[in-house]
């Protein structure tokens, strides 16, 4: 118990416990003064003990490591940061395929709706779906005939640039891509 | 861990020069900070994952993150310090995924193979040591480590555990009563 005591009390010497313990000078290389410290003081025979336990393991560890070369660490780093820079360049073709590719679904999705409201709003949608049949029935369609709704050539112009747009970035990165 | 083949050398030969400028220091400053703490830096993070083919692949990154990370440092010490924080981190990181059995942590001290009466002697020690410290907290582990194995001060040690230097003292004291506690407790 009075052990106990004494042993949860600090003791200013502890560093210099360490020191001598780091030093490799312990047990022989102490002075008097603190050789006999450390065998009263409960708190710095502990600490010399677990110090030299713990300083003995850690000198075999170092001995044992199968650390690599310094130039193989160097190399790989070399290697890492390399792929790393490749793969942060690449991001943005991604992200312009991405915003083109949105683009271009957004547009045609705009325009084909914007074309059906106004031909359900015009009641004429039955008509006009009749006569769509009856037009590829006959193969009367032709880009002339169709010039004449002013819906398809906007929407054929716009789905050429969606296609474009898709298309474009896709013949950069192989234009510009590495061989392997 | 895999070799760097020769191919794959002269192929990245042209590349040394824009690591260069990529680190933080050049080619032959690592090769000396490297000699200088590579096999402590091993042994730390072999003890604290208690898995020595874990710590092969954290020494890699160890230096990895060391090398691209744009901390300026006053000196040799600070680096040391800074090297050893990334080392704790990535220990912390892998802690979070699967937890480290104690009993797993002392399988390897276990198949040491003594070859003198001595070394047998002091590879139960290491065992012994191996399993008590598997029983600690992790921060104690820590804080034990840097205290007594390699003799850092509380200033470094708060450096690298991002901890209050004024704390640990009282930290230190409690991790050193556990290990003393199961280090009896083993012996008797």
């Amino acid at each position: 118990m009075k052990r106990q005591s004494i042993a949860q009390t600090l003791c200013p010497r502890e560093p210099e416990i360490v020191n001598l313990v780091m030093s490799g000078r312990c047990p022989d290389g102490s002075d008097d003064a603190l050789r006999v410290h450390a065998a009263d003081c409960v708190a710095c025979a502990e600490i010399l003990e677990l110090a030299r336990v713990l300083h003995a393991d850690q000198k075999t560890l170092c001995d044992e490591a199968p650390v690599p070369s310094a130039g193989a660490v160097w190399w790989r780093a070399t290697i890492r940061a390399r792929a790393e820079a490749a793969r942060t360049a690449g991001q943005p073709i991604t992200l312009l395929q991405g915003i083109a590719a949105a683009t271009a679904v957004g547009l045609v999705v705009g325009l084909t709706g914007g074309w059906w409201r106004s031909i359900v709003q015009s009641g004429a949608w039955v008509d006009r779906f009749g006569d769509m049949v009856s037009l590829v029935g006959e193969q009367r369609v032709h880009i002339t005939s169709s010039a004449a709704d002013p819906f398809v050539p906007a929407l054929l112009v716009l789905l050429v640039l969606a296609v474009c747009l898709i298309a474009a970035p896709v013949a950069v990165y192989l234009a510009t891509a590495d061989e392997p | 861990m895999r070799d760097v083949t020769l191919s794959e050398l002269e192929r990245l030969g042209a590349a040394a020069a824009e690591a260069d400028e990529v680190f933080q220091m050049d080619e032959d400053a690592f090769r000396l900070f490297y000699e200088r703490t590579a096999r402590p830096v091993w042994a730390y993070l072999s003890r604290m994952t208690g898995d020595p083919r874990l710590a092969d692949d954290l020494l890699q990154e160890t230096y990895y993150r060391f090398l691209r990370a744009s901390a300026a440092h006053e000196t040799d010490d600070h680096r040391r310090n800074y090297l050893f924080r990334i080392a704790t981190n990535l220990v912390h990181d892998i802690r979070r995924r699967p937890r480290v059995d104690a009993v797993q942590m002392s399988q390897d001290m276990e198949h040491a193979d003594p070859r003198e009466a001595d070394a047998a002697g002091r590879a139960a020690d290491r065992v012994d040591l191996s399993r008590a410290m598997a029983r600690l907290k992790p921060r104690e582990r820590e804080l034990l480590w840097l205290a007594y194995a390699q003799g850092s001060s509380h200033q470094e040690i708060a450096e690298t555990l991002r901890l209050k230097t004024s704390s640990i003292k009282a930290l230190l004291f409690r991790a050193r009563r556990r290990l003393a506690t199961v280090l009896r407790e083993r012996e008797s």
